[in-house]
């Protein structure tokens, strides 16, 4: 009776999110010794790392497009934003990581909230496009504004120092680690709660949702705010890990890349989402470009993108969660006739 | 007007005065004017085209009237905080207010709940999650609390988590609460939605064709919920129904509409002798 009753508990605790999500990220940590001991390229640690921050970026898309029904092409304007906030603020203005860190979650935010107000009352398409004027904008200014961006000779960075520590490319890792599995945290318990329950019913119909006292413009904003605060954040530890940005980062395809990277893992999924970012970064860069005649194709990642979109929407449109889910529920089938065969036995 | 407020002695929960609309060159509703008392079982019926949903639309504020008043009775403690105590001008004495003119998602905060005609279900959400949302407005705890799960946000989601259950249980539903609501059977989907309006306290619960796509025995067993519900949670309800059998069987007043416009208003049985309403179904409920 006793070790069955402890593996039900432990199975429990396995099944909290939270810890889930914990012993995700403590996985992913030892990837930079792994990377030192030189069984892993260390330029695989870095597709990596860039793995884990579109996975924030697109958490934040999955906020607006999975749970609220929203869809925004701005995307790369405020990651830029972000990135750019975070080196003025550690080069320029000499101050601390953190208060680069709340510069690149702020100012997105507010600039969002103010896109967002404006063109938030009327149809969710006409979100689409301001946030694809806007994006257009900040591309143009990131190109312009030398004194704050240097152009399109590019910023430079170092890695920061984080609570007296120098780091370095295996602790820049750590960090965007500690940030992904926060932000993880911190979307799950949104997504469970009055909150997360108000986006589902806007998405769902929107009538209903006001009958139900839902305040469709607020939760709209809200959302749109959430995931441009992602970007900002996802945008700063891009500069620090890169040590560099560039204008021409920030484009278009970039805000279309995320938004491939939502629909690839599933909608309303976390580790869905964490799937699709290392499906649409990571094969392109650690398999694709390997192979022989296909490898040399220039642009090889969007082709890549654009066929799989295609290819999961026609026959997969729950993505990569959905296809998991399948495999899930096959799996307890047949360990419920398992069981069920076991009861059967033990009345014998 | 004033002499029929107080007949029987009745306090008035709704009360339609003068409502006109018009969509186009169509008026759909031309000057209609009735109320509900408190606690009653009240039918809205007339052909289809009547105008019926349009009222409920308007009634929720989905739709702006061109000209009336809906009149609602509300407690004090239930008023937005600048129109609590001070009675505001205009909106009438003895706690009735004027719901023109506010935000469709404040109504819900008054005490005024609706269920659609086409259930409006989140498929991709628990039986329960669905009907939390019932909950919105009373959730006190902000988004910080939320994303961080602060013991009061925690407190406040088990609060309400428990009395959804009871809810369920109240209409037998409790049993698939974790059971996602897509592919639930159409009598399940209602019933989630009725469960759902119950969680906001409601003084008034607005069911728009309740037993629209229900067999003969769920539409019974609807009458006895609707019973149930206003003996165990004290409000009223009023219900647009093309099901005669159960509008009589139910309701304690009904009032006739034809082409938006008032025809007669009464009991089952004088709503079911009145000339005119015989006249508005004609050929169409001759089986009734």
């Amino acid at each position: 009776m006793n070790p069955t009753l402890k593996n039900i508990q432990a199975g429990a605790i396995l099944k909290n999110a939270h810890v889930q999500f914990i012993i995700f990220g403590v996985i992913l940590c030892f990837l930079p010794a792994i990377a030192a001991s030189g069984a892993m390229k260390s330029s695989t640690l870095s597709t990596l790392a860039f793995v884990l921050i579109y996975s924030i970026v697109s958490i934040g898309l999955n906020l607006l497009l999975g749970y609220s029904g929203l869809v925004s092409l701005g995307t790369a304007g405020f990651m830029g934003l972000g990135a750019y906030l975070a080196a003025y603020f550690v080069e320029n203005l000499n101050l601390s990581f953190w208060l680069a860190i709340l510069a690149a979650l702020v100012v997105p935010t507010i600039i969002g909230v103010g896109v967002g107000i404006v063109s938030l009352r009327v149809r969710s398409i006409y979100l689409a496009i301001a946030t694809l004027c806007i994006s257009e904008i900040l591309l143009k200014t990131f190109e312009q504004l030398e004194w704050f961006t240097n152009g399109t000779a590019g910023k430079q960075s170092h890695f920061p120092v984080i609570f007296g520590v120098q780091t370095d490319r295996a602790g820049m890792f750590i960090v965007i680690v500690v940030a992904l599995v926060l932000i993880m945290m911190l979307t799950h318990n949104v997504v469970h709660g009055q909150l997360g329950r108000a986006l589902h019913a806007m998405r769902s119909s929107e009538v209903a949702a006001q009958a139900m006292g839902v305040n469709i413009l607020k939760y709209k904003l809200v959302a749109f705010a959430l995931a441009t605060m992602y970007a900002g954040l996802a945008g700063a530890l891009y500069l620090f890990f890169l040590k560099s940005s560039y204008p021409s980062t920030w484009n278009l395809f970039l805000s279309l890349n995320v938004i491939a990277m939502v629909v690839v893992g599933g909608l309303r999924s976390i580790f869905g989402t964490i799937a699709g970012c290392f499906i649409i970064v990571a094969i392109p860069e650690l398999v694709l470009k390997k192979l022989p005649v296909i490898g040399d194709i220039n642009g090889l990642p969007y082709i890549f993108s654009g066929v799989l979109i295609v290819v999961v929407i026609m026959f997969f449109p729950q993505g990569l969660k959905g296809l998991a889910d399948l495999i899930v529920v096959a799996f307890r089938r047949k360990g419920k006739k398992q069981t069920a065969d076991e009861l059967v036995k033990s009345a014998d | 007007m004033a002499d029929t407020i107080k007949q029987d002695g009745r306090p008035e929960a709704l009360r339609i005065e003068n409502l006109s609309i018009g969509f186009g060159g169509l008026k759909a509703l031309d000057d209609l004017s009735f109320m509900v008392y408190e606690k009653e079982i009240f039918g809205l019926i007339g052909p289809n085209g009547a105008g019926k949903t349009t009222v409920f639309n308007c009634i929720t504020q989905f739709y702006k009237p061109d000209s009336g008043n809906v009149f609602f009775r509300v407690e004090n403690a239930r008023l937005p905080k600048k129109e609590k105590k001070t009675d505001s001008g205009g909106d009438g004495a003895d706690g009735m207010v004027n719901l023109v003119g506010r935000p469709v998602h404040s109504i819900i905060k008054l005490g005024l709940v609706r269920t659609f005609q086409n259930v409006e279900i989140i498929p991709e959400l628990s039986l329960i999650d669905n009907v939390l949302i019932g909950a919105h407005v009373d959730f006190k705890s902000n988004m910080f609390d939320q994303a961080f799960r602060l013991p009061r946000a925690r407190r406040e989601e088990k609060i309400y988590h428990e009395k959804a259950l009871e809810a369920m249980r109240f209409l037998g539903i409790d049993d698939k609460k974790d059971e996602l609501a897509g592919g639930q059977p159409y009598g399940v989907l209602k019933k989630i939605e009725m469960t759902r309006t119950l969680m906001s306290n409601p003084r008034l619960i607005i069911l728009d064709e309740p037993a629209a796509g229900l067999n003969d025995v769920e539409t019974e067993e609807l009458a006895e919920i609707i019973r149930r519900i206003r003996e165990q949670y004290q409000c009223t309800i009023l219900l647009v129904e093309h099901d005669m059998r159960l509008v009589m069987n139910i309701c304690d007043r009904i009032c006739a509409i034809s082409f938006g416009k008032f025809l007669a208003m009464g009991s089952p049985e004088e709503i079911q002798k009145n000339t005119l309403v015989q006249e508005a179904y004609l050929g169409e409920k001759e089986d009734e």
